[in-house]
């Protein structure tokens, strides 16, 4: 579980950007929901805590958008599992979001910058 | 949202339910890996997952679209709540369906015989052309005209004269009399249609003298050719000609309406007159011309022979209609009338209901507000008032569109034999169309009351009052009573149309004809002429004269047969049955002896009158029962080398000859029966309604058959006068014609039937309208009792409060029944204002009788009364009954 100290963002991450990290994750190959989930808090050195109460519905509404695509596989430890994987319109659109999203942190980076100095 | 989810949505849910499972187990998996015990590793994934109901929830959302979900959820919750109140519903139901369905079967009619195009190729380009004449009545045409109007025109691709009566025909399997057509070149080709087989009139068969040839009609060629392949050898003999059968039209062709074999019109000699309007003319407007060039240009054609013939022609315009609107006539005014008849009990049946809805909405006010304060917002209300009257006018329009099917099923029964397309009629996918959008309109209108009424209370106030009463209710009940005024109004509407209808009726079926028209029996029949020609000459009336003796003779020894009278056509019954022309009268100067010479009179008006020809024998009076007024009938000495003689109607003497006497007067009718011998008056009878009942008696010259014979102006007609029932007579008179003339057809019938046919377009639109009446009547009346008795329930109380306080029961009488009879003022104050300003739409079906008849207003207005009296008395006697002592308790 979660390192209670280590001041996680949980439910502060910003509305879209689970979208855009579910998909940076499925980059690697077709994972499960808890895989990806994992993965996250795994790679964001547990700072991101994805709720997986909401990790679903993004999942449906990615699917819905014909990002992802979803099939019934195996899993590790020899479970049923429902696997995600990216579709070439995800994977464009994974581009396009991770470029929008330099951009809006390079952006409100730059109006911190003066305010800290 | 996608629609392939939202339709699997259960599916879906489930696959959910199953992925949400798989994390679980996996997320417990590795908790034991962790290190927790199994039931706090299940324990601990659950809080991480969270509530995966919600999350299901939340995704079962994302396929649904909100607004259907809630329709259907308010269209299952509309059938439970009318489930729970059957006697509603039924009623409500069955208000609707008489609406709907009277609508739809009434729209079918309406449907094939206006709306529906022609059954010919670019219908619209087909009109019907007539010679106007200065008062700018549509005449037909005379064949010189016609033939102007068919060289001279640049606007017609076809131009087509044609005309059509009754003949024999023979060489069939057995000899018939129909309608033949004689039709001249560019008849088909206005028309549009190809032969179903063999082929059209060829050159030589459409000019004078030329090959006689002819073309049946599907049915003809069903019913007595047996539907012959091969047609070569098949010939008809008609009227004393022969014509080989070339070709055979489509079935369904049925133009002129009800024909049966055309002919060549070019065959036979033209007349050459410009003023013998004997022919009829369709035609076909080439592509790209408009009605009104076309029209521009007859006109233009029509003024260039006025100009040129002056008062020779009678013509001085031409009139250009579409055929479509030609074919329908009359019958648009009674079809409109019948649907504005039935549009009105559609009204009164959804008033009604509406009604109904306002005192369910009423009743269901507490339920209404315990949902607001729950919760439901203003709009998911009135959905669910408009799913309810959805519910109720979808159900009502099923059952409505079943009565349209049955209806017209059995509308051929009544609907009369003139009305064009007739056979045509059928609920088809216009019609259902109709049904639907009635439905529609229906429980738009229905659920936009509902809901408005439902938007009038404050729930608060619902909630907070008892069952029995509160501000709202008294609003409710005022706004019934005025819908019950509106049924009552409507109701009145509809009733004053078949009042004033019935009341034309019965004014047409009473007035005399001029003769006793009971027990008369018809026998219509065409003996064969040897020439093809009518014979004027001794000879040819002598043979003539000797076969109709013989035919009388021995029909008048069957046994019932009082009386046998012979004439030229059966009087009054199909209103037209006689030819009417121009006559001669002499004034002492000397009778033309050339056609020429006649003309030439006919051009000085003091010369001339004008009558209805009508062949007859002694006996035609005597056996009509036709009074003599003055002088004497035909006899004995009037045979065919005495002095010709005539008898006049009496409006014809008071016309031609007033304050004179006219016997012994001489005429020349010879333009009639082509037989220049004057006519010398010799007798005066009573008038005879020829030109049908609503008719003024119109001026008759009957000539005597021994004298000027059958000709081409009679069909020759029996008239037996019986003291037993057609059927003993019938028989008989069928063996007798079969004996003597055994190739001729011949009709038998009564008087009685002829007169029922010529008058069964009223009384179709009597028969429907009445019903109508009748049937908003029932509404209105269940309208105001419904209305009543609601507020006799209401005020059990008050009622009972002042029984106690000694009011007697004549005072509680009064009291309910004048609410009934305040409803009913009030409707039949503004359905008499509204009858006043509509019932002149109908003038054209009136007869004798003014569109602002006061009796039938008065008796209308007081049946009306009556009735929502009656309705009042009901709950009226219940209140009168009411127990002070339970009425006080009564909650």
């Amino acid at each position: 579980m979660a390192k209670r100290g280590a001041a996680p963002l949980q439910g502060e991450v910003l509305q879209g950007t689970l979208d855009l990290l579910i998909l940076q994750t499925l980059v690697l190959g077709p994972a499960h929901g808890h895989t990806i989930a994992h993965i996250i808090e795994h790679r964001s050195d547990e700072v991101l805590q994805v709720e997986h109460g909401s990790l679903y519905p993004a999942l449906h509404r990615l699917e819905d958008r014909g990002w992802i695509a979803s099939f019934w596989g195996t899993s590790e430890n020899n479970r049923k599992a429902r696997y995600y994987r990216l579709t070439r319109t995800g994977r464009k659109q994974l581009e396009h979001q991770t470029s929008r999203w330099a951009q809006l942190v390079g952006a409100i980076n730059r109006v911190l910058k003066p305010a800290s100095e | 949202m996608s629609w392939r989810r939202f339709f699997q949505r259960e599916k879906w849910d489930k696959e959910r339910a199953r992925e949400l499972e798989a994390h679980l187990e996996i997320e417990t998996q590795d908790n034991i890996a962790r290190g927790m015990t199994p039931e706090e590793a299940g324990y601990a994934a659950r809080r991480k997952l969270g509530n995966t109901t919600r999350v299901r929830e939340e995704i079962y959302l994302m396929n649904s679209a909100e607004f259907f979900d809630a329709l259907w959820r308010d269209v299952r919750y509309a059938f439970r709540t009318l489930r729970k109140n059957p006697g509603f519903t039924v009623v409500a139901t069955l208000t609707l369906a008489l609406g709907i369905g009277a609508s739809t079967a009434i729209f079918s009619v309406v449907e094939a015989v206006l709306l529906r195009a022609l059954p010919y190729p670019n219908p619209d380009k087909i009109v019907r052309v007539w010679e106007q004449a200065p008062d700018g009545h549509p005449m037909n045409l005379a064949d010189t005209n016609f033939d102007d109007f068919r060289a001279q025109n640049h606007t017609f691709a076809n131009l087509a004269a044609y005309e059509y009566g009754v003949s024999s025909i023979a060489g069939g399997s057995e000899p018939v009399r129909i309608n033949v057509a004689e039709v001249s070149s560019g008849f088909f080709e206005s028309l549009g249609v190809k032969l179903l087989r063999g082929r059209a009139f060829a050159p030589e068969e459409q000019r004078l003298h030329g090959t006689p040839a002819i073309i049946v009609s599907y049915r003809y060629w069903q019913q007595y050719l047996g539907a012959a392949a091969d047609l070569s050898r098949v010939r008809l003999s008609m009227e004393g000609g022969v014509y080989p059968v070339i070709g055979v039209m489509p079935a369904g062709f049925d133009f002129p309406p009800g024909t049966s074999a055309w002919i060549a019109h070019e065959l036979y000699p033209e007349l050459g007159s410009r003023n013998a309007h004997n022919f009829r003319c369709v035609g076909r407007i080439r592509d790209g011309v408009t009605l009104e060039q076309a029209r521009a240009d007859l006109s233009t054609i029509a003024r260039r022979i006025k100009e040129q013939y002056g008062k020779d022609v009678d013509l001085n315009d031409a009139t250009v209609l579409p055929l479509a609107d030609a074919m329908v006539g009359d019958v648009r005014t009674a079809l409109m009338i019948l649907s504005a008849a039935v549009g009105l009990l559609l009204l009164v049946a959804c008033t009604n209901v509406a009604g109904l809805l306002l005192a369910r909405t009423a009743a269901r006010r507490k339920e209404l507000a315990v949902r607001a304060a729950l919760g439901a917002g203003r709009r998911r209300l009135i959905q669910q008032f408009f799913a309810e009257s959805f519910v109720l006018s979808a159900s009502g329009g099923v059952f409505g569109i079943l009565v349209a099917f049955c209806a017209v099923r059995a509308l051929p029964a009544i609907l009369p034999a003139n009305l064009p397309q007739r056979g045509s009629i059928a609920v088809n996918a216009q019609v259902l169309l109709f049904a639907l959008a009635a439905i529609v309109v229906v429980s738009a209108a229905l659920g936009f009351f509902a809901a408005w009424r439902c938007g009038a209370g404050n729930p608060q106030e619902a909630l907070a009052a008892g069952s029995r009463s509160y501000s709202g209710a008294v609003a409710g009940r005022r706004l019934r009573g005025y819908l019950v005024s509106g049924e009552i109004a409507t109701t009145l509407v509809i009733l004053i149309g078949a009042g004033l209808l019935g009341r034309s009726f019965v004014r047409l079926i009473s007035t005399s004809p001029g003769f006793r028209s009971e027990n008369l029996i018809t026998m219509e029949f065409s003996p064969p002429i040897p020439q093809g020609q009518w014979g004027t000459g001794r000879a040819a009336i002598a043979r003539q004269v000797r076969q109709m003796d013989d035919i009388v003779a021995r029909l008048s020894a069957i046994p019932g047969a009082e009386s046998v009278g012979l004439a030229g056509a059966v009087p009054v019954a199909q209103g037209d049955n006689l030819a009417d022309g121009g006559f001669l009268i002499l004034k002492d100067e000397r009778s033309p002896a050339t056609f020429d010479d006649w003309a030439r009179m006919a051009k000085d008006p003091a010369h001339v009158g004008h009558a209805l020809y009508c062949v007859a024998g002694a006996a035609y009076f005597r056996t009509l029962g036709i009074p003599l007024i003055r002088g004497r009938i035909f006899g004995e000495q009037d045979d065919f080398d005495a002095p010709h003689v005539a008898v006049i109607s009496q409006a014809l003497a008071l016309q031609d000859w007033p304050n004179q006497d006219p016997i012994g007067q001489e005429i020349n009718f010879g333009n009639m029966d082509g037989n220049l011998k004057p006519l010398t008056i010799i007798g005066v009878v009573g008038d005879v309604r020829a030109g049908g009942l609503n008719r003024s008696p119109s001026g008759i010259i009957y000539v005597h058959y021994r004298q000027r014979g059958m000709n081409a102006n009679s069909s020759p007609t029996i008239l037996v006068r019986s003291s037993v029932p057609p059927g003993q007579i019938v028989p008989a008179a069928r063996g007798i014609f079969r004996e003597i003339v055994p190739d001729v057809p011949v009709r038998f019938s009564t008087f009685a039937d002829e007169m029922g046919g010529w008058l069964a377009d009223r009384r179709f639109l009597l028969l429907l309208v009445g019903t109508f009446a009748a049937a908003a009547l029932a509404l209105a009346a269940v309208g105001t009792y419904g209305v009543v008795a609601f507020s006799v329930t209401r005020r059990t109380q008050e009622i009972g409060i002042r029984m106690a306080l000694g009011a007697e029961r004549g005072n509680i009488l009064r009291l309910v029944l004048g609410e009934g009879a305040r409803m009913a003022a009030l409707g039949a104050a503004t359905g008499i204002a509204v009858s006043l300003a509509i019932t002149r739409l109908m003038s054209s079906l009136l007869f004798d009788i003014s569109t602002v008849d006061p009796l039938t207003f008065a008796c209308v207005a007081g049946l009306v009364s009556v009735v929502a009296l009656l309705a009042s008395y009901i709950p009226a006697r219940r209140a009168m009954r009411v127990d002070p002592d339970v009425a006080l308790r009564y909650e």
